[in-house]
């Protein structure tokens, strides 16, 4: 079957990820669905991890020594910007859903990241400074 | 007197079996006229295999529709000057998401059978069709008696910018679920099933690529929001009606 | 062949985003608390909660209550969401009743593991 170019395809799944040419719709997109992604895994991570809790004291103190490593801080730091850009942007969604906030939609979500990433400075300013 | 600009145009072209690929073409081009009319202009002196769709040149047919350095235009209205400076390399392709016939003419058999399945209709009255989320034109009674043609032309520019319609060709796409919100799903049960349903309303994530596009004033996205409001406001009637 | 006009799909209907869409305003706000209480309450610096930390708060049965509700919320609206993404790639009826199945399976067993994990931690306190 020869294919036609152009045509709808799972295959052209990389394409979700290519803002060039796009609006900022796209960016909203993009970004749901990165952090939608990161956020799936951590979750799993974390539910694995915490078995150590169960494995009592000693078990999960070392699980506190481990997070200590500057790697996994980075990593909490992405998994909490991650949030607030999902969390925030989910908010856009919900609420335009139902009606809310439809002719501001663009604005509102350059309001919203701007949130999120005075959330992430902040956090970084915790986090990182000595 | 007119001001004559040197465009080069990088312009798509595909013929039956052959592999894709774009043709140059360096022509003149005024910067008030339209970007249809300097892909008729190389129809017409450069190469007469470059195959295009356009009918009416008004913004009434929705036939012209292209992607003009990667962005959706409806090319009868899309003045030189929106896009390109003297001297510029303009890309011209195809619209996305629908399959190609020919260079830049895609087959929109899809969109129109969807529109025709969803009910949308192309000449309504006054009262009818929104002018704005949530407002309507006129609600007065006399105003009855005025029609209008809907705003949707059927120019597919809304689907070939949506990136979920990228991905999967069931997925009714923008303009068909536009439609759909203007035909109304109130008194139709096979509607709601279609619109409710793996392809329908819930498949769009609110990227608003659609709106950011259309060139007609549809507002695709916020029909889509309003049309899950009417699936959502059946369903919960239905769950209290049937007790399902 | 061009494409024929689509019949209805099951897939996402109106009762699954709207699981979706409520268990992601829930989680905003059990989130909320869930993290102040793990970075800003506890005995190590940082905040963080010890061993000890954790024993004590989950004695107060709101928060075993709480926990476990969160756990239901986040696994649900992340498996939901998942699956949203699989059908933006219009997976044929047997590949998305075997993500169904998946899925299912995935979020019964974290449940269930949470569940246990926090019944663990409670009895750790008496």
């Amino acid at each position: 079957m020869s294919t036609t170019p152009n045509r709808p395809s799972p295959s052209n799944w990389l394409k979700w990820f290519d803002p060039r040419q796009r609006e900022i719709g796209t960016w909203a997109f993009i970004l749901n669905r990165i952090t939608a992604l990161g956020l799936t895994l951590y979750l799993f991570l974390h539910l694995i991890i915490l078995s150590q809790l169960a494995g009592g004291e000693e078990a999960y103190q070392g699980f506190l020594d481990l997070i200590r490593n500057p790697i996994f801080v980075f990593g909490e730091w992405l998994v909490i910007i991650a949030g607030l850009i999902h969390g925030l942007n989910g908010l856009r969604i919900g609420l335009t859903s139902f009606g809310i906030a439809i002719p501001y939609q663009k604005q509102f979500f350059y309001i919203l990241m701007a949130i999120a990433v005075a959330g992430g400075l902040y956090f970084a300013v915790r986090m990182f400074a000595v | 007197m007119t001001n004559q600009w040197t465009l080069n145009l990088l312009v798509y072209r595909l013929k039956g079996n052959g592999a894709p690929h774009y043709d140059s073409f360096k022509i003149k081009a005024n910067p008030d006229e339209y970007v249809l009319d300097l892909v008729e202009r190389i129809w017409a002196f450069e190469d007469r295999t470059l195959t295009f769709a356009h009918a009416c040149h008004h913004s009434t047919c929705g036939a012209c529709g292209m992607r003009i350095n990667g962005v959706e235009k409806l090319t009868c209205i899309t003045p030189v000057h929106t896009v390109a400076k003297d001297g510029a390399t303009v890309k011209v392709e195809p619209l996305r998401n629908f399959p190609v016939i020919s260079d830049l003419a895609v087959d929109m058999g899809s969109l129109f059978r969807r529109m025709e399945q969803v009910g949308h209709r192309p000449v309504l009255e006054l009262a009818d069709e929104p002018a704005e989320p949530g407002i309507m034109r006129s609600q007065k009674a006399e105003d009855r008696e005025i029609i209008r043609l809907a705003d949707c032309i059927e120019c597919g520019l809304c689907i070939s910018a949506c990136p979920i319609a990228t991905t999967t060709p069931e997925y009714l796409g923008p303009a068909v679920l536009a439609g759909a919100q203007q035909s109304g799903i109130q008194n139709n049960r096979k509607l709601l099933a279609l619109i409710d349903s793996q392809n329908g309303a819930w498949r769009c994530h609110s990227a608003f690529e659609c709106t950011a596009v259309c060139p007609s004033n549809v507002e695709p996205a916020w029909r889509i929001m309003d049309l899950r409001m009417q699936v959502m406001s059946e369903r919960i009637k239905n769950w209290f009606r049937s007790g399902k | 062949m061009l494409e024929t006009v689509s019949t209805p799909k099951k897939g996402e209907t109106t009762w699954l985003w709207l699981l979706k869409i409520i268990t992601g305003a829930l989680i905003f706000i059990i989130l909320g608390i869930h993290f102040v209480v793990n970075h800003t309450l506890g005995t190590v610096e940082g905040g963080l909660l010890s061993y000890q930390d954790v024993v004590a708060y989950y004695q107060n049965p709101i928060i075993p209550i709480m926990e476990i509700a969160f756990l239901i919320f986040v696994v649900s609206h992340s498996l939901i969401g998942l699956r949203s993404i699989f059908l933006d790639l219009n997976p044929s009826p047997r590949a998305l009743s075997t993500v169904n199945w998946l899925f299912s399976a995935v979020g019964i067993v974290s449940v269930v593991y949470g569940i246990w994990l926090v019944m663990t931690i409670v009895s750790r306190g008496s």
